[in-house]
């Protein structure tokens, strides 16, 4: 090991090898530029749905919605994590990246697959929507782009094992691995599973889209592709807790106050989490209601309680390590001295809150049977998700990035005025976009729709007029959101870029 | 003899925790009521 060149960061102290570090600095930075596409098409879809400015015309609508969901939902959070394998696995275990060369085959794959379905999207070769349900078909190079960019993944995730395994071997960790880790691998086993639902049903749509086989059962393809298309949002639920945990752990010192129940909950998140993707079919005629409650009533709360202890630990552990710094009056002082101006730890208290709050209650309501009958299909469950994805996984993911940057681009943070107010800004406008979607989505208004005026339609059909003023509502909550992305980007590569290097 | 007091690491975590409680039982019967004045379920 001594011939591999190793630092060690001054601020964290943390030893890291420098194949490491292009790695986890290179998959941030597609990351940042992902999100920073992503964001655009999400402006762009968000002032369409604004009743009052409709910007787009009909077919740029969906075909940027569909690339919002592609950069914002997959690319971004697919980058960002396989950066997170590459920092856990090796960086926070102390020992090198053993198979460097693997991921770079894996950023590459990820970055072609990647750009492949950007172009062949904005060529209007396939206006399928992030979901490409059959029989919606598009051109085969969208299918392999997709593909492409899932072996990419299932590589990037599969390092993480080759890098825990050799690193016990070399003295990386005794017995068990640290948690941060530990919940990475959960989510790398998830990411596994998840990603060979992929190309269980990317592959057989690839060739019916070749016209080599001459049909994909619908019903079959909505069953296996919510195995690839929920269970990847589980992988981000399990890199998203691991960051609350690290985050914690280096912004203010905290550590578990009972490690045993924090691991256990993220073994239920593997075991049911799975489990859980059937709720999106469930008002699909084919499966019945019996298998529906007992994978979404029963199965999936074994999966938000493992949610429920995370909600619970991580707050505990802060409360801990904040009254061992001396802050013990009351029982909230810790709460009152807590470093709310770093935006690390501002990012990941703003995502437990809007991740629970938000994301996670209405997903327990909307994805059990008896209420998902009224919610289906509606604006709420677009809500919901970005109660989830945006306010819970991006806000953590953006805190981190924080810490990451000095740590790992060896820079200071630029415009650190701005880095404070950023993940309020964020997470004040996707909070008040969740909302309004929400409540748009009570009155029925349905998600993804162009006009729901229903213009030049041969039947007419008025919702509550209260519906206004929640999609306004979002469009306001949409421009904050952007604002607050925009500030992100523009610090995080103006810090890579002309931020004060750290010694 | 241990003080029991001292034994809670996070009171205030823990204290929330109810005041989450409460707030949700408060949820659950206003939903109840609000599903009974939807669905007319008597």
């Amino acid at each position: 090991m001594a011939n591999f060149d190793f630092r060690t960061c001054s601020i964290s102290g943390l030893k890291i090898d420098k194949a490491s570090e292009n790695l986890v600095r290179w998959n941030l930075i597609a990351a940042f530029a992902t999100l920073a596409v992503g964001g655009l098409f999400a402006l762009l879809v968000a002032l369409t749905r604004w009743p009052s400015v409709h910007l787009l015309p009909l077919e740029f609508y969906y075909r940027f919605l569909t690339l919002h969901g592609i950069d914002a939902l997959l690319a971004w959070i697919i980058f960002f994590e396989i950066a997170l394998v590459h920092f856990t696995s090796a960086v926070l275990l102390g020992t090198r990246s053993y198979v460097p060369w693997l991921g770079w085959l894996a950023f590459a794959l990820m970055l072609i697959g990647g750009g492949v379905i950007n172009v062949i999207v904005l060529l209007g070769k396939a206006d399928v929507m992030f979901t490409s349900y059959v029989p919606l078909k598009a051109d085969p190079i969208y299918y392999l782009g997709v593909i492409l960019f899932a072996v990419g993944a299932l590589l990037g995730f599969i390092i993480f094992f080759i890098n825990v395994i050799l690193s016990k071997r070399d003295g990386g960790y005794k017995r068990s691995l640290p948690l941060g880790v530990f919940g990475l691998g959960a989510a790398s086993i998830i990411a596994v599973l998840t990603l060979l639902h992929g190309a269980g049903i990317f592959v057989p749509t690839l060739l019916w889209s070749m016209n080599l086989i001459p049909n994909v059962d619908p019903s079959a393809y909505r069953l296996v592709f919510w195995g690839l298309g929920h269970s990847s949002q589980q992988i981000n639920v399990c890199a998203m807790v691991s960051v609350w945990y690290m985050t914690s752990a280096f912004v203010v010192g905290g550590k578990p106050v009972n490690e045993k129940l924090s691991r256990t909950a993220f073994v239920l998140y593997i075991l049911f989490i799975n489990i859980a993707s059937e709720h999106h079919l469930l008002v699909d005629p084919v499966l019945s209601t019996w298998h529906k409650i007992v994978n979404t009533s029963y199965m999936m709360h074994l999966a938000v309680l493992a949610s429920m202890i995370h909600a619970f630990a991580i707050p505990a552990s802060m409360e801990v390590a904040l009254r061992e710094q001396g802050y013990t009056r009351g029982l909230f002082e810790w709460v009152k001295k807590a470093p709310w101006s770093n935006p690390a730890f501002s990012g990941i208290a703003i995502s437990i809150l809007l991740f629970g709050f938000l994301g996670g209650i209405t997903g327990v309501i909307f994805g059990t049977e008896q209420f998902n009958i009224i919610r289906h299909n509606t604006w709420a469950i677009t809500g919901h998700f970005h109660g989830t994805v945006v306010a819970g996984t991006t806000i953590a993911f953006m805190g981190f990035t924080y810490l990451l940057i000095p740590y790992i681009f060896k820079r200071e943070l630029i415009w650190k005025g701005f880095a404070t107010i950023q993940p309020y800004l964020y997470g004040v406008g996707v909070a008040i976009l969740s909302i309004g979607m929400m409540s748009a989505g009570a009155f029925g208004i349905p998600r993804r729709h162009y006009d729901v005026t229903f213009s030049g339609a041969p039947f007419s059909f008025t919702f509550d007029p209260a519906v206004d003023m929640f999609m306004s509502m979002m469009g306001v909550g949409a421009v904050l959101a952007v604002l607050g992305g925009v500030l992100y980007i523009l610090i995080a590569f103006g810090s890579v870029i002309f931020g004060k290097e750290v010694q | 003899m241990s003080n029991h007091k001292d034994d809670m690491h996070a009171p205030g975590v823990f204290a929330l925790s109810l005041v989450f409680l409460a707030v949700f039982i408060v949820i659950w019967f206003a939903h109840l009521k609000w599903l009974m004045d939807i669905w007319a379920v008597r």
